[in-house]
């Protein structure tokens, strides 16, 4: 059974790297003065597409659930630069399929005892009230101070940097040492184990200093409320370094805050018609496919292997944001 | 499964982890199954060659384009349920409902705690607000 699935994935993983390869070979098309972007014209058929986003969400969302982050990360820039549709489809699509790469994979995580919804809870609760704040806030941002959203933006990229500094260097982050939880952690019960394959055993974790997650939390929802950031790459560092979650635990809890901040958000995208079935579908598809795998492989990843994907995604966070930032004030 | 490899979870996340599954299969069942009935060609809202020659446009002028229609809630699809792609959003709005099932679930669960009973009915809250929150407020942020 073991075997057959590793055949699959493996099959699973080349057929969609060929697809994607032949994409980007045949997108350079985009980068022709970016003209076939803009007019939607192109010289891969229509019919085509479906296969295409399958295959690109399909890697995503393998990828998506080993480092606890929604996959927007990944689908806004790439889709940006090689696909034809407008960025509000994108958004909607990387949106749909963040999700649903969330809903497909949190369960089992439950099920495992590596995402815990004690801790989930009480950190959501505060980061949800702050993201309305952040979107009413950020909407007289941008007719006030046009410019300003990109100093932030280059700003979480840097802050990205320094914790990407932070877990290099950092020596226990896949089994932190908690020798002792703050009053409120410990009263509402913030602790669980999983059993660890690498290992061989059962492991315990305790979650402290909740009062300051749930400050990093506020400020993390605020900033994504504002600029429709998304935040799955900040959670992680958030319960690693600072509430003593292990990594494992960290990331999986990490997909159940996702399940409820993008399934709050994507209400925006659908009122608004930024959603529609002929990009999704396919995307939903691969992204459902990709993260069960994903999470079977998260479940018996090494955590050193967790560290350094977070670690590098962190990084090409980090990057995004500050080029983008600095594009937006055409610094180059 | 030997015990040394038995781990306890805790019947709070056990009630949110099944009822999360639950919808979100209910919610991709049915995107997917009425999706795909559309892309094969059955009766739609917005026609599939038209979707093509339109999508590089920002949302808004992509409707008019496709649909003469101005988009703003959940109206535009929801009075078109005869049409396979306007079901297959339906699939996303159940999709969009898993975390509140999941959430009610849990909330059912933790009536004996007063703490976790009052975070449940305010992310409750919360999420129903964000449901209703872009027929109030728009679109603006996220």
């Amino acid at each position: 059974m073991r075997r057959s699935w590793r055949v699959v994935t493996m099959l699973s993983i080349f057929l969609a790297v060929t697809a994607a390869t032949f994409v980007f070979a045949k997108a350079g098309y985009a980068q022709e003065a970016g003209t076939a972007a803009q007019d939607g014209s192109s010289s891969i058929p229509w019919w085509l597409w479906p296969f295409i986003l399958f295959a690109f969400t399909f890697v995503i969302g393998i990828i998506a659930p080993l480092s606890g982050v929604g996959g927007g990360v990944l689908l806004v820039p790439l889709s940006t630069a090689f696909l034809p549709f407008s960025i509000d489809f994108i958004r909607g699509a990387g949106l749909v399929m963040a999700l649903t790469s969330a809903l497909s994979s949190a369960p089992q995580f439950i099920r495992k005892g590596l995402a815990n919804i004690r801790v989930m809870a009480p950190l959501v609760c505060v980061s949800m009230i702050t993201s309305i704040i952040g979107g009413v806030v950020g909407l007289w941002i941008t007719n006030a101070f046009p410019t300003g959203k990109y100093y932030i933006t280059m700003a979480l990229g840097a802050v990205l940097l320094v914790i990407f500094v932070v877990m290099l260097t950092s020596k226990r982050v896949e089994f932190p040492e908690v020798d002792k939880q703050d009053k409120m952690s410990a009263s509402l019960g913030l602790a669980g184990s999983w059993y660890e394959p690498t290992l061989d055993k059962v492991m315990s974790y305790r979650i402290t200093r909740l009062p300051v997650g749930i400050i990093f939390f506020a400020v993390v929802g605020f900033i994504a409320g504002m600029f429709g950031l998304g935040a799955g790459s900040a959670n992680v560092p958030v319960l690693n370094l600072i509430m003593g979650a292990p990594i494992k635990v960290a990331v999986a809890t990490s997909m159940t805050v996702i399940t409820v901040n993008d399934a709050a958000a994507a209400w925006i995208y659908l009122s608004q018609g930024a959603v529609i079935p002929l990009i999704v579908v396919p995307s939903v598809i691969g992204i459902t496919i990709g993260a069960r795998i994903g999470a079977k492989l998260a479940v018996k990843a090494k955590p050193a292997f967790v560290k350094y994907l977070v670690m590098a995604i962190m990084l090409l966070a980090a990057v995004l944001n500050i080029v983008k930032g600095m594009r937006g004030l055409e610094i180059f | 499964m030997n015990d040394q490899r038995k781990v306890e979870v805790d019947p709070l996340n056990i009630s949110f982890a099944r009822a999360m599954e639950v919808v979100t299969w209910a919610g991709i069942a049915i995107l997917l199954v009425f999706g795909l009935i559309y892309m094969f060609g059955a009766p739609s809202f917005v026609d599939m060659q038209q979707a093509v020659e339109h999508w590089h446009e920002p949302a808004g002028d992509f409707w008019e384009s496709v649909s003469d229609t101005s988009v703003q809630g959940y109206g535009w699809f929801l009075t078109r349920l005869t049409k396979m792609d306007a079901i297959s959003m339906v699939g996303i709005c159940v999709l969009g409902l898993a975390p509140l099932a999941a959430i009610l679930a849990a909330l059912a669960r933790s009536l004996r705690s007063r703490a976790y009973l009052l975070i449940f009915l305010v992310l409750t809250l919360e999420f129903l607000f964000a449901i209703v929150r872009p027929l109030i407020m728009g679109g603006g942020g996220e």
